[in-house]
Order: C-alpha cells, then structure tokens, then sequence
C-alpha cells in the first residue's frame, strides 16, 4: 500500500461484522475466509478501508467485545492466518483494514481477570478496579441502563467489588497501573506490525476513574492516550487512532489532543440530528450541530456515519429532541434500548429510497471521513424482535436464495434469522438483484461514492455555511485548495424553491457533478434553484 | 379566494421561506416601541415552550410606524431566556415583518394576516395587541391550543380585569351579543384572539374588507359572524389585563361611536339570523381561572351626575327623536335622584339601548349623532353602576353581569318589536 | 244727429264686437288652456307626491326640521305641501300660459319675465331648504359634542350654530332671487361680523375663566399628581 499519513482522510470506510458477512465454511457463521472472497465486491463498491468489529477470542456476551485474548482470532472467524490473508488480500486491493481495540475492558474470562480474581496478591490483580465497598465513584452514570443496576459487581471469589461501565462480565481494567498501559501497547503492536492500518479505541471515555467526578474525559484518560499516540507515532507513523468517544463536541474535541491523542473520533452529536432535521424538514438541527463544533487540529478528522452496530444513540441530545426521535421514529417501543432506537437506516426512512439518497449525499459530503454500516447500501432492513442490538447485526443479503447467499448451511443453523418479510426480505433486496440494475440503490451507491472520490475537497476541504431563507434547505460550499464545492440539499418532502447568495463566487459556473451539465453562471442577483423533494445537488464552482 | 394583490413582493418573498405552518401568531403594529418587544418576546417564548415541535411563525403587519417599531420587533430576542427554557426549539424560529401601506388600520392589518394564514396553510392563528403590557408566554398557548389541538374555530379571551374596567364590553356589548346571537361571549371586541385556520380563510372570503369597518367593528363583526356562521366558539382564560394608560379615555364618545355603531351595523347584518334566534349558551372555557389582587381604582362620579343632569335636559330634542316617550320620562326622572341615590336601573338601561338599536336600524335621525347622544346615557349608567357596587367584591359583580345578561335576553322580544315595526312608526 | 249717434254707436258696438269676436277665441284658448293647466297640475301633483313618497322627502324634512315647523305652523306636512306647490306652480304657469295665449304684448313681456324668474325662485328654495337640513344637522352635531364634552350651555352652541347657518341660508336665497341684494349683503356681513366680535368679547373678558379651564385642559401643565387624587371615570378603560 502506499504510503499516506493522512489516508483516513480521504477515505471510505465500510463498517461490518465478520459474522455477519460471508459464511464460506458452511457452519453458519462468517470468518475471514469469506470475508475475503467478498473483497472484490467492497472495491467494487468502492470504499476504501474496512473496519470489523471484534473478532478475537471472547465468550460472545457483548457480541465480541468482552475480549478473552487480545492477540488472536476467535476460532469461529478463523485462524491468525485466515486474517493475516484477508489483510494481505485488502491491501493488495488498495483497502486498509481498520480494527477495534478494546481498551477499556476485558471479558471476565480473560485469562487476566482470571488471576487478578483468584488472589489479592496476584500481580495481575491491579489491572483492575477493585474495592471493598460499591461507594466510589458515585458520580458516574450506568451507560447499558436496561440491563445494569451499578457499575460495580460483586466478586464471590476474592471477596470484593470490581469495576464494570459497561456489562458485569466485563471488568474495566486499572489504567493507572503503567503495566497495563504498557501490555496494551504490545496488544496495539502486535496488530500494527502485522499491517492492519487503524485501531478503533471502544469506550475511550471511560479509561480512568476519580471519585467525584463523573468518571468520564478524565486528563487522566487523555494521558493514557497520549501515552499510546507517542509510541504509536515512533513505531508506526501512518497508522490512525479513531476514537469512540459518545460526548459532546468539546468534550469529544479533547479526543484530538493538539493533534497528539487520536486522529479520528465520531461525530456523535451530529449523526441523531441529520434524521431530525428531515424528519422536521428544517436544517437547524444539523446547522446547530456543525455550530457546535469545534475546529480540530489539521491532521485530525471527524468521523461521520449515518448509522453503526449499535443502537442510534441519542444521548447527546436534549430531553425534547429525543422525544420527538422516540415519537417519530420508534414508534414501535420494542425499537428502543437504551438511551437509542435499535433500526437501520432502511427502516428508519421507511423504505423511502430518497431519503436514504438525501442522507448518503450529506454523508458524503459533510465535513469527515464517511462510514457506511454494512448493508446499507442495499437497503437492508431489520428485526427488532431479536434481544440486545442483534437487529441490525443480520447476515449480509447476496441474493435471493438459499440463505440469502450468505451461508451453504442449513437455515436453522446460521448464526442469526435472516430478514425474510415482504418488504425487506432477502428475496427482494440484496445484492446480486442490485448488481443488475444501474437504477438501484448499490448502483446508486457506488456512483455517489465515486463522485466523492473524484474530488479531495470533501474529506479535506472548509465548510463555509449557506443561509438562505427557506429553511427547509441546507446549503454550503466546500473548499480545498481553491476548489469549491456547492452543496445543496431539499430536507422537504416537497419542492423548494431556495435563492442563494453566492456573490462571493460571481462568474463561476456550477457545474453539477452527477450529470456534468453546466448551470447558469453565478452573477449579481441572488442564485435561484429549485429542488424536488428530497433532492439534492453538488455543484463545482468552476471558473470559465 | 382573497385578492393578493395588496401583498409586497418582499412579504410573498418571506412568506414562501416560510412555507407552510401550524401555528400562526400576529401582532399588528403601529408606532408601538414602548410595548412591542415585550409582546415578542412573550410570543418567542411561549412558542418555543409550548409548540416547539411544530412549524411557527410570527408575523407583524405594520402600518408604517414612524418610531421604529419594526426594527425592535426583527431584534427582539429571547437568548437571555434561553437558559431557563427546558425545551430547545427544535425548529428554526420564523419571524416576518410585514409593513402595508395605506391607511394604518386593524383592517389591513388583519387581512395581511389571513392571507398569510392561507398562504401557508396555518391551522391555527393567534392575533396579539401589542400594547398588553401583562402578555406572558402562557396566553399564546391559551389561545393557540383550543384552535389548533380542539377543533374550536374561534377563541375569545377572558381577562381578569378591575372592578370597573371594561364596563362598555360587560354593560353594553357582550350582553346584547349574547341576547342577539345566543353566544355568552365576554370578551367580543378583544384585541387578543385566536382563530383557526378554517376560519381566517372564511373572512377573507366575505365581502367586509372593501367596506369601512373601522378598527373595534372588525373585532365585533368577526366575533359576530363566526358566531352566524356556525363556527365552533370557547373562551380562554389568559390572566390579567393591564393595558397602558387608556388612549380612548379623553375620547369616550369617539370610543362609542365606533364600537356601539359597529355592533349596531352587524345586527343589520345578521338580522335575518338574530330576529329567529332565542336563548344563550354558556362557552366552553379553558384554561385555570384564578383571581388576581388587581390595584382599586379611585372613582369619582359627582362630575358626571351634575353634567347628567344638565344635559338630559339639553339633549331632550335629539332624544326624542331615538327614544321612547315613556322611556325618555324615566330617564329625565334621574335627573332628580340625589347622588347617593343615583340609580339607572337595568330595566331602564336595556330597554334604552335596545330603542336605540332599533332607531339606528330606522335611521331615524343620523347614525352619528344617534351614537353620539348615547354617551352621556352611557356615563350615567356606569356611575350608577359605581355608586350601586363600590364595595361589591368580585363575585357579586358578576352576579350582577349574569344578571344584566338575562335582563338583556328577557327584554329581546321588545328589541324585535321595535326593530322590526315599520319606518317611521308611532314614537 | 239721431243717426249719427246710431251709427257712431253701430260702428262702434260692431268695432266692439269685431274685437269681441277677435278676442273671444284667444278667450277661448286661454281657458282651454286654463282647463288642461288645471288637470296637468293635478296629474302632476299625483306624480309629485309618489315620487316624494319614493324619495323619502318626509324623511328629509325631519331631518331638516321643517316637519316640526310646519306642524307647529299648522300647516300640511312636507309631501303635501311640496306637491301642493308643485300643483300651484304648474297651474299658475298654464294661467299665464293662458294669458299669453290673449296676445297682449305687455302682458306677454310679463309672463315672460315671470317665467324667466321662476328658475331662481326654485333654486332659492333649494338653498333654503339645504340651509334648513344643513342647520339642524350641524347644530345638533354641535349639540351633542357639546353635551359629551361636558360644556356649560351646550344648547345656547348648538342654538348659535343654527342661528348662523339659517341666516347664511336665508342671505343666499335672497340674493339668488335678487332681492335686495346689497342691502341683504351688508346686513348680513354686519350681523355676522358683530356676533363674532360679541363673541370674541365675551369669551375675552367676560369667559376669561372659562376660557382659561378650557385651555387647560386642552394643554394640560406638567404637574406632579398627588397620591390622594382621585382617578376620574373618563380613565378607567370602557373596553
């Protein structure tokens, strides 16, 4: 691959399960083996790197990411050499691979948690958060609220409480002892060296704890990430750091560092409010949202995404704003978990293909690298009847046979029911009937993503925002380099007529990058254009 | 459909950015600065707290004010509020001013209105004076929500007013409405209104916006038709009503001239309905009726009796062509009561109202001078209102309006006589 | 001499009765016309009285105050007194018809100058009978701003108002018929002018006082209010 520090920031990344992905063993689960047959329909797609979610040993209770052994692959994905294949296969396709560290945590089955447990002397027992009493840390939320009464379980075995953010299984390990730090970075290592090309850091907020605070975003926390990105920049310089970090934007800004932390983190504020703002048809929650955020050093990158493995947060949102997504998109209350609705994005716009267009078009042309949650891009749908966010973790759909093409084995056998109803069922949407049509949402897909490629002032250009009077259109023009992009989106379900001032670009020509046609030149008066519903444009601002 | 040609380019311009609303509130303006933000701000808030999941907008039509209320009503802001708001306004928050040319007038103004209400669509409207000076956030919701969440078409308000203020509207206005048309309205000249959707398209469509109407016979003519027309009407409790120093005090008789003719010309109107009419209805009420410790005024009615009395006597020629004989005798009679005593009873005051009513419709002399000699038959029977309840409390009193009410109804078959005997007829 | 006397008077009762008989048939006319003058004027009277009846002119009259002066006089009503008119105007103008029809050229100058003359008589009447209508209109109006303003002696205004604009009136038609025209001219400016400096003396030295509350309520000082003054009804708010 060639070499380009900043790679993540033109990228297209491509989020998926390997489970969920192809079964080319017959046992009714995805492995690497598959995955890597399916490569060639990921650079067809055209994305640009892959991140997969945990795949290492683990008792599966967090669906992965209550991690048993840090250094190798869960025996159900495959073995270090299947990976190590698929890595060599990626890249040989120019896709880097991108995968997740846990670092907050372990499974109690870890064989760390199981000597720290067994003796209070055992060296491996500060690698972990003990104490004699649940009182410390008062001030810290429960994050998985519809399971968990305390973020401290009770050991039998030594006697004492332990320390768990997330599920019980999964004690937090002890970022204050400089041992653990220093295993991590050989964990981090031990992948880097192998070639993988970026770690997702899950829960990075919860590292560090301090009585009387909340626990979260501690200095403490962003030492340890300092720590980490001083070793990372000596040994490894063009790896990338991406943080999960669900706060509010100057909270998540700290995640950057001076540019000495992490190199991406999500846009976690903004993801809720692109769904809100065509729900309302207004653009003042996602202008809101892009108010709110804070300028981030040069090399640093937001990462945006429209939907993820896990349920649509909307944590960081006020009290009205979730409400209102509860009432208009979860209407169902088996949809909600958490403090989120546990939809794709297919469900969520109600199989309406503008929609899902206009969404990918701000997807793709917002300030940050792009991530598309797998399946998306042919409209798949969900079940929300399956526990914990299973719903959206459904096997891929290849086509409309046996087992959607996902797996040879017997139905009864795979890992998860596959989405079979008349709307959204295997049969009608997957990927062999899209692949067939020019007209279809992959098709679709794949010349979006092209148009994005085409050009480097979407992942790395200035967002200079647009006000035009009707609210119901989002407007900015992108800049990089000289190049500008106009971008102009009908957040209504009905025409619109918008009339923007872009004197500031007089006597360039806007020519719409869909369908290369050129607009009329930009003059004095303000610039009129009409939208059909849900339509947006992109315009280069050429100067001929 | 309405004419909107009157409309400015920069108006329709505004209007489409807005698109189409749910809620629609209005606050015509001219040379307003002293009490305009404050009605703004009320309204941004009570918006935000109340609607903030609908699309709103607020509008002010302004007659061409000369003290720069236009530009108080665009700055307007709330953002020292915003922090003690639970709700963030999810929506992007509407304001447009609408500045019309010609004659400053409730008419215009509200027209501008109702063809903003089609025009987008609104399915509720709420129009504000600008000049209330105890306009809280809560009387936007008040007045929105019965029209909008209800089904209501028409929404008066009701105030928790003084003793003795208002007594044109409580004496003279709301109980002959409500003997007229049926309807127990106790506010049908208010300045502060909501509306549904349905019904601002319905006023547009009749014939009154050509005609003189005249600023409070808007008021009446609207109450007064939505009422004809068959529109659902309640009532809304909004609080206390504090209004600046009364403009119209120095110009009582301008004041009747002009309520009490338009009430008189919309009984023409609607004749055909009233004359067939009989009974009243009580209004459905919402919101939380409380008793607020308003200020006691300090009356004074001797100037008023003496120059009663002077000019009865005075006025005797111009009365005798409105009045009754027998009714102008029972008036002069007050004339000798001592002040102390000074009574216009409620038999009395009906009946002189309803003749007068009924000369208007006969013309018998100019419509003008016939409003004008009511004034001081006005003022006698509101001191006599004073003397009779001055250490009334509240409760009485409005057993009293309930009572004045039904006088006004019990006496209607007299009203129909009179109205409808021929031109000319015995006096 | 006998026969002179004969034949003087022969020639002269045949002279006589030449112009007798010369003379009867414009006699005749004229009384022809004299009839069919009478029935035009009552068909006429007719149709005037419908068409007052149409008009409103009692109405009008009513409003003018000349139904009340009239009653008061004894007289017809208004309708009937118009159409009267009407009926005595049309026949008196056939009569005259009739007498011109007699060939009397000095007679003829008359009628002519009479006919001539009936248009300002008719325009006078106007004039006095708009003067009337505008009369009680303003005094009344006067009357009653008056009596709302709380002035002293409003009826004395309102006499003032009508007493002026009736003598305006009445100045108008006479000149309109050209009666008089200078002497009513002077007159008139002469008691118009004397009432109004009467007028200005009055209220100079005399109504000094009530000229000065006046204009201070007109152009109120800037004082301080005692807290103990009372709020007069005309503030509490009537709507």
């Amino acid at each position: 691959m060639q070499s380009n520090p900043l790679w993540y920031k033109d990228a297209v990344i491509y989020e998926l399960h390997v489970r969920a992905f192809y079964d080319s063993d017959g046992d009714g689960a995805g492995e690497f083996k598959g995955l890597t047959q399916k490569l060639d329909y990921l650079k067809d797609l055209g994305v640009s790197a892959v991140w997969l979610l945990p795949f290492y040993p683990s008792p599966w209770r967090d669906d992965g990411y209550d991690i048993s052994d840090y250094t190798s692959v869960h025996s159900a994905y495959g073995t270090l050499d299947d990976f190590k294949t698929f890595l060599d296969e990626a890249h040989r396709r120019d896709i880097r691979v991108i995968t997740e560290l846990v670092l907050n945590h372990t499974s109690d089955q870890h064989p760390w948690f199981q000597q720290a447990r067994g003796s209070r002397d055992n060296p491996k027992r500060d690698w972990y958060v003990w104490s004699e009493t649940p009182d410390r840390y008062k001030d810290a939320r429960i994050i998985f609220t519809d399971t968990e009464q305390s973020n401290w379980a009770w050991d039998i075995s030594s006697k004492s409480y332990y320390w768990h953010r997330f599920f019980s299984h999964q004690p937090d390990l002890n970022y204050d002892n400089p041992a653990v730090r220093e295993e991590m970075w050989n964990v981090m290592r031990f992948w880097l060296e192998m070639g993988v090309d970026g770690l997702r850091l899950d829960a990075v907020p919860y590292l560090v704890e301090r009585d009387g605070t909340s626990c979260e975003n501690l200095p403490e926390t962003h030492d340890v990430l300092k720590f980490l990105r001083h070793r990372l920049d000596e040994n490894f310089p063009d790896k990338m750091f991406l943080a999960e970090a669900n706060q509010w934007p100057h909270d998540v800004r700290a995640y950057f560092g001076s540019a000495d932390e992490c190199h991406m983190a999500f846009h976690f504020p903004l993801m809720p409010r692109m769904f809100m703002a065509i729900k309302l048809e207004d653009r003042k929650p996602v202008v809101d949202a892009l108010d709110r955020t804070p300028a981030i050093p040069a090399p640093c990158q937001w990462g945006i995404f429209l939907r993820n493995h896990d349920e649509l947060t909307l944590e960081m949102v006020t009290m009205d704003e979730r409400d209102y997504m509860y009432d208009e998109f979860a209407k169902d209350a088996r949809a909600k978990l958490n403090l989120g609705i546990r939809r794709r994005l297919a469900p969520l716009m109600e199989s309406d293909r503008r929609r899902i267009e206009l969404l990918n078009g701000l997807l793709m042309s917002l300030p940050g690298t792009p991530i598309i949650y797998y399946g998306d891009e042919i409209g798949m749908g969900d079940n929300i009847y399956l526990g914990d966010r299973n719903g959206v973790r459904t096997p891929m759909q290849w086509n409309g046979g046996w087992n959607a093409g996902f797996s040879a084995a017997d139905p009864e056998r795979l890992y998860s029911a596959l989405i079979s109803n008349p709307l959204y069922g295997y049969q009608i949407v997957n990927v062999e009937s899209q692949k067939r049509s020019e007209h279809s949402l992959l098709s679709w897909m794949k010349q979006l993503i092209r148009v994005r490629k085409s050009t480097r002032v979407f992942s790395r250009g200035t967002m200079e925002m647009l006000h035009p009077l009707n609210h119901r259109v989002l407007a900015y023009v992108r800049e990089f380099e000289g190049e500008k992009i106009l971008v102009v989106s009908n957040l209504s379900s009905q025409a619109q007529a918008a009339e923007l001032d872009l004197r500031r670009w007089k006597g360039t020509v806007p020519i719409e990058m869909f369908g290369g046609n050129p607009f009329p030149r930009i003059g004095d008066l303000l610039y009129l254009l009409t939208l059909g519903p849900y339509h947006f444009y992109w315009f280069r601002l050429r100067q001929l | 459909m309405a004419e909107t040609a009157q409309l400015s380019d920069e108006f329709i311009r505004q209007l489409s950015a807005v698109g189409e609303v749910d809620v629609l509130v209005g606050i015509p303006t001219f040379n307003n600065k002293d009490t305009i933000e404050r009605v703004v701000r009320a309204v941004q808030i009570g918006l935000t707290k109340y609607f903030h999941r609908d699309r709103c907008v607020l509008i002010n039509p302004d007659g061409g004010s000369t003290d720069g209320t236009p530009e108080i009503f665009k700055n307007a802001s709330v953002s020292d509020f915003e922090i003690m708001l639970t709700s963030n306004p999810l929506r992007t928050f509407h304001r447009v001013s609408a500045p019309y040319h010609g004659i400053p007038g409730k008419e215009t103004a509200l027209r501008t209105l109702f063809v903003a209400a089609d025009l987008l669509r609104a399915k509720a409207c709420a129009i504000l004076s600008p000049t209330s000076l105890s306009v809280t956030p809560e009387w936007v919701e008040s007045l929105v929500r019965p029209a909008y969440r209800e089904n209501f078409d028409f929404v008066a308000p009701l105030y928790q007013r003084q003793k003795f203020d208002g007594l044109l509207v409580k004496g003279l206005l709301s109980p002959v409405v409500r003997a007229a048309y049926g309807a127990r309205i106790r506010e049908p000249v208010a300045g502060d209104f909501g509306l549904s959707g349905k019904l601002a398209r319905h006023f547009l469509d009749k014939n009154i916006w050509d005609q003189d109407m005249t600023t409070f016979g808007l008021e009446i003519w609207m109450t007064t038709t939505a009422i004809v027309d068959g529109f659902k009407i309640s009532e809304s409790f909004l609080g206390p009503r504090i209004q600046p120093a009364p403009q119209f005090g120095q110009d009582l008789p301008g004041t009747i001239r002009q309520v009490v003719g338009a009430l008189f010309k919309c009984l023409e109107m609607h004749e055909s309905y009233w004359l067939a009419h009989s009974g009243s209805e009580a209004l459905p009420t919402f919101g939380f009726q409380y008793d607020v410790a308003l200020e006691p005024l300090k009356l004074s009615t001797k100037t008023i009796l003496d120059n009663f009395r002077s000019n009865i006597d005075q006025l005797v020629p111009v009365l005798e062509s409105i009045l009754t004989p027998a009714t102008l005798v029972d008036i002069r009679k007050m004339i000798d009561l001592p002040d102390k005593q000074f009574r216009c009873a409620d038999e009395l005051w009906v009946k002189t109202i309803y003749e007068f009513a009924a000369a208007y419709h006969h013309s018998a002399i100019n419509r003008d001078h016939l409003l004008q000699a009511l004034t001081p038959l006005y003022r006698a029977r509101v001191s006599s209102f004073i003397l009779e309840n001055a250490k009334a409390p509240a409760a009485k009193l409005e057993q009293k309006f309930e009572d004045l009410g039904q006088e006004f109804e019990r006496q209607k078959p007299y009203l129909i006589d009179r109205w409808t005997a021929k031109a000319g007829g015995d006096r | 001499m006998k026969d002179v006397v004969l034949r003087s008077l022969h020639e002269t009762f045949g002279k006589f009765g030449d112009m007798l008989l010369q003379f009867l048939p414009h006699l005749l006319v004229m009384l022809i016309i004299f009839v069919v003058g009478w029935f035009v004027a009552i068909i006429l009277k007719f149709v005037t009285r419908r068409i007052f009846a149409f008009v409103r002119v009692s109405k009008l009259s009513k409003d003018a105050g000349i139904s009340q002066l009239l009653s008061k006089a004894d007289l017809p009503p208004a309708s009937e007194l118009f159409s009267s008119l009407v009926f005595w105007v049309v026949w008196f103008g056939f009569l005259l018809i009739g007498v011109d029809a007699l060939g009397v050229p000095e007679l003829q100058l008359e009628v002519g100058k009479f006919f001539l003359f009936l248009p300002q008589i008719f325009v006078a009447l106007l004039v006095l009978f708009g003067g009337l209508l505008a009369a009680n209109f303003f005094s009344r109006a006067a009357l009653l701003a008056a009596v709302n303003a709380n002035l002293p002696s409003a009826r004395v205004v309102s006499g003032f108002v009508r007493f002026i604009i009736i003598l305006l009136a009445v100045a108008m038609a006479l000149e309109q018929i050209a009666l008089a025209r200078s002497t009513v001219l002077i007159t008139f400016a002469i008691a118009f002018g004397a009432i109004m400096l009467a007028l200005a003396i009055a209220f100079g030295s005399g109504g000094r006082d009530a000229a000065h509350r006046m204009l201070d309520r007109m152009f109120p000082p800037p004082e301080p209010k005692k807290p103990e003054e009372r709020t007069k009804q005309e503030e509490i708010s009537p709507l």
